[in-house]
C-alpha cells in the first residue's frame, strides 16, 4: 500500500513552533527538536478521493465468519428498499458514515436510495440555531423559526416520494417528514446523531410529537437519549478502517510524516488530535504535558483544525502557545481538514494519544486511537467512557492532574500501555467500526420488517 | 468374513450433526438508569430480565478480548464510577454458570448491593462520576456454514466459525431452556458419549480467558480426545 504523496511542495497548513523565532534553521545531522523545525509539507489541495471500498476488502479486517453473517442478515432483506434522508451531501459526519453505508446497503441487496432535504439559507439558520439549542445552549425560540423549520420540511415532503419499505430520517432538520408516514406502507425510523439530553424545553416541546411518530429512534450513546414513547436503539458511530484516516500505512510514510513535522520518533511522542476549541482542553493537555516531563524526556502534539477559518479557533491556539511557552518540544499544527493521511500517521507514531475533553459529543478520535492500537487517556465526558473503558481500554481522567498522573504511568509502565492499545483495538472492532454499524442496520431492519422474531433475552 | 475395525472417536458419526450458528445484536436503551448505589439497586430490582442478561451475558461478549479484570458491567461501574471497590469485588464474582435463570442472578446481585449498602449507608447516595443506563438487547440468531458430523469435523468447524458463534454456543448458551450448560457438552455427551470431554469442556474458564482463549482450550481438549482414540 503505498502512503500518497503530497501534491505541493511548498507548506500550505500552520506549524506553530513553541520556540522562539530566532531559533536556528535546522541543519542536516540535527536531531529533530533541537534545531529549528522546517515548516511541514502538506497538500493545498484535497486529494482525489479513494474508491469506495466493497464487502470484500473488509475481509481481512473483520475475517470471513462476520462477512458471511452479513452476507445472511442482508439475504434476509433481498428485494427490500430502504430510504435514507439527511439534510447534507458533503462535509460532517453524517454525510460521511452514509457514503460509505449506502454502497455497502446495495451491495447486500438492501436497495438503498440517499436523499438529500434542500433549504434556503433562511432554512439552515433555523436549524443551526436547533442544533446547538438542542445541545442545551441558550436560544430565542421564535414563531417565525418554527415557521420556516416546517415550511421546509413541508416543501421537502411535497417533493419526495416515500414508497420503500423503510424510510430513515436522519437528525432533526428533516424530522417533519414523517407527516408523510400515514401515506407510506414503510417503517419510519429516526436517527439522532447529536446529544439531546439537555434540551431546549421549548423547542424539544416543538420535535417531540414528531419524534414520537416514528417507529423507532437511534441514538449513538443512553446518555444522548430521552425518555419516549417509542423504542429506543443503540448504535454507535464508526470508524471505516479502510478510510484514509484509518488504514494501515507504510513505515517510510511515517517517518517522512515525523521528519516533515520535526518529530523526534526516537523519544515519547504524546499526540492530542481536536479542533483548536477550548472544550477540548488544549492549555489543559499542554499543562498535563509539563508535569510529566519533569520526569519523562517527552515530546507533545497537538494537532487540529480550526485556527484558520474560526476567530475563536485562534485565539485558542494563541493560548496554547502562551502555555506552551518556549518548549522546542510541543508542536502545534493546524491542519487543513483535508489532512487525514497525516493525522493517521500523527496518530501511529504517537506513544499515547490523549483526548482531554471537557464535553464532547461521541469523540470518535478516541476509536481512531484505539483502533491503532494506542493507549489513550481521555476525559470521562460524552461518548468517550463507552469506548475507554477505564483501566481496560485506556485510562478515564477528570482533571488535568489526572492525566499528567496517566501519562506519566503509561510512560513508565510500556507492557502495560501495550495491552491496553490491543484491549482497544478489539474493542473498536466489536463496536466502532462500520461493518458492526452495517449489521445493526440489516438487524434493526429485519426485526422492523418481521423478518426476523427477536429474542429479548437468551 | 470381514472383520469391522473399531471406529475412532475422531470420525465416529454422530446421530444429529452439530449445526454452528451465530448472533446477532442490537441494543435497546432501557428506561431505568442510575447515578449513586441507591438508584442502581432501585434499577436492579425494576428492570426487565433482558437487562440483567444485557448487562451480565452479553456484555461477556462486548468484551470478549478481556483476559482479565472484566466480569459484568455492573461490577465495572461501582468500580471506575462510583469507586466502590470492595462491592465491585463482591459483584464481579458473580460467576453467570453459576445460575440457571435471570431471576436467580437478579436475586445475588440485589442481595449483593443490600448487604453492602447496610454496611455502607454513606455510598448510597454518593453521585457517580458517570450514570449507569440500563439496556437490554434483541438477538437474532444465524445459521453459520459449519456443520459438525463428527468430532474431527467438530475440531474443523470450532476453528472456523467466528467468535459470536463460540459464544452462542458456549456462554449465552447456558440460558436457553431447557438447557442449562453449554452446547457442546451437551452435543459432545449426547450424541458421541464423550462425558468426561463434555465436563473438561464445561470446567473452562470464561472469565479469565478471552473468547479466543476459549475456543483455543476447546480445541486442544478435543484434539487430545481424538489422539487418545487414534490406535
Amino acid at each position: 500500500m503505498s502512503a500518497r504523496k503530497p501534491s505541493v511542495p511548498e507548506p500550505a497548513a500552520i506549524a506553530v513552533k513553541a520556540r522562539p523565532a530566532s531559533a536556528p534553521a535546522a541543519t542536516p545531522g540535527t536531531a529533530p527538536g533541537q534545531e529549528r523545525r522546517r515548516a511541514p509539507r502538506i497538500p493545498e489541495t484535497p486529494p482525489v478521493p479513494t474508491p469506495a471500498a466493497r464487502l470484500d476488502d473488509y475481509e481481512p479486517v473483520i475475517g470471513k465468519p462476520e462477512l458471511d453473517e452479513l452476507r445472511f442478515l442482508g439475504s434476509g432483506l433481498t428485494g427490500k428498499t430502504a430510504k435514507m434522508v439527511n439534510s447534507t451531501a458533503v462535509g460532517g459526519g453524517v454525510a460521511e458514515i452514509l457514503n460509505r453505508l449506502v454502497p455497502l446497503m446495495n451491495e447486500l441487496g438492501v436497495r438503498t436510495k440517499w436523499e438529500v432535504i434542500t433549504g434556503g439559507n433562511d432554512f439552515f439558520e433555523v436549524t443551526k440555531g436547533f442544533h446547538n439549542a438542542l445541545h442545551g445552549a441558550a436560544y430565542d425560540l421564535t414563531k417565525d423559526a418554527l415557521e420556516i423549520f416546517t415550511m421546509y420540511n413541508e416543501q421537502n415532503r411535497q417533493r419526495m416520494e416515500f414508497g420503500e419499505d423503510l424510510v430513515v430520517i436522519h437528525d432533526p432538520q428533516p424530522a417533519g417528514l414523517v407527516r408523510s408516514k400515514q401515506a407510506s406502507h414503510a417503517r419510519w425510523i429516526w436517527r439522532c446523531h447529536i446529544d439531546l439530553s439537555t434540551p431546549h424545553p421549548g423547542l424539544w416541546d416543538f420535535l417531540r410529537p414528531l419524534v414520537e411518530q416514528y417507529d423507532a429512534a437511534i441514538f449513538s450513546s443512553p446518555s444522548f437519549t430521552r425518555q419516549l414513547s417509542i423504542p429506543q436503539y443503540l448504535f454507535y458511530p464508526c470508524i471505516d478502517p479502510l478510510s484514509e484516516k484509518n488504514k494501515e500505512l507504510e513505515e517510510s510514510y511515517l517517518g517522512k510524516i515525523a521528519d516533515d513535522f520535526g518529530i523526534d520518533r526516537s523519544r515519547p511522542i504524546l499526540t492530542q488530535i481536536s479542533r483548536f476549541d477550548r472544550l477540548k482542553d488544549p492549555v489543559g493537555v499542554v499543562e498535563a504535558y509539563k508535569l510529566v516531563k519533569k520526569y519523562v524526556d517527552c515530546q507533545l502534539v497537538l494537532a487540529g483544525g480550526g485556527a484558520s477559518d474560526d476567530p475563536e479557533g485562534a485565539v485558542v491556539l494563541e493560548e496554547v502557545r502562551q502555555a506552551a511557552g518556549d518548549d522546542p518540544d510541543v508542536i502545534l499544527l493546524n491542519l487543513p481538514p483535508w489532512c487525514a493521511l497525516e493525522i493517521n500517521a500523527l496518530q501511529r507514531i504517537s506513544t499515547v494519544v490523549v483526548q482531554k475533553s471537557l464535553k464532547e459529543g461521541f469523540g470518535l478520535t478516541v476509536s481512531e486511537a484505539l483502533w491503532k492500537s494506542k493507549p489513550v487517556i481521555a476525559g470521562a465526558v460524552g461518548g468517550i467512557p463507552t469506548q475507554v473503558v477505564h483501566k481496560l481500554t485506556g485510562m478515564l481522567v477528570h482533571s488535568v492532574e489526572g492525566c499528567a498522573y496517566q501519562l506519566r504511568y503509561l510512560l513508565t509502565h510500556p507492557e502495560f500501555a501495550q495491552q491496553l492499545g490491543k484491549n482497544g483495538r478489539e474493542h473498536v472492532k466489536e463496536n466502532f467500526l462500520i461493518t458492526t454499524n452495517l449489521k445493526r442496520w440489516l438487524v434493526l431492519f429485519q426485526i422492523m420488517l418481521g423478518v426476523t422474531q427477536p429474542r429479548g433475552t437468551a | 468374513m470381514a472383520t469391522t475395525l473399531p471406529t475412532t472417536v475422531g470420525v465416529r458419526k454422530a446421530g444429529t450433526p452439530f449445526y454452528f450458528n451465530s448472533e446477532s445484536h442490537l441494543t435497546r436503551i432501557g428506561r431505568e438508569r442510575a447515578t449513586n448505589l441507591v438508584e442502581l439497586l432501585e434499577g436492579l430490582k425494576s428492570c426487565p430480565d433482558a437487562s440483567i442478561f444485557y448487562h451480565t451475558f452479553q456484555t461477556l461478549r462486548e468484551h470478549h478480548y478481556l483476559r482479565a479484570g472484566f466480569s459484568n458491567d455492573f461490577a465495572q461501574w461501582v468500580f471506575a464510577a462510583c469507586n466502590e471497590v470492595g462491592l465491585a469485588e463482591r459483584l464481579a464474582v458473580v460467576d453467570v454458570r453459576d445460575f440457571t435463570s435471570i431471576p436467580e442472578i437478579r436475586s445475588r446481585i440485589v442481595g449483593a448491593v443490600e448487604s453492602y449498602l447496610k454496611a455502607n449507608p454513606a455510598s448510597g447516595t454518593r453521585p457517580a462520576f458517570e450514570p449507569f443506563y440500563f439496556c437490554a438487547s434483541d438477538t437474532v440468531v444465524t445459521p453459520t456454514p459449519f456443520v459438525a458430523n463428527t468430532l474431527e469435523e467438530f475440531a474443523e468447524c470450532l476453528q472456523q466459525a467466528g467468535l459470536h458463534s463460540i459464544h452462542h454456543h458456549f456462554i449465552s448458551s447456558r440460558l436457553r431452556p431447557p438447557v442449562t450448560r453449554n452446547d457442546f457438552s451437551t452435543w459432545l455427551e449426547a450424541e458421541l458419549g464423550l462425558t468426561a470431554l463434555a465436563a473438561r469442556l464445561n470446567r473452562i474458564d470464561i472469565y479469565t480467558s478471552t473468547l479466543s482463549d476459549v475456543r483455543r482450550k476447546i480445541v486442544q481438549l478435543v484434539q487430545q480426545e481424538i489422539t487418545r482414540s487414534t490406535p
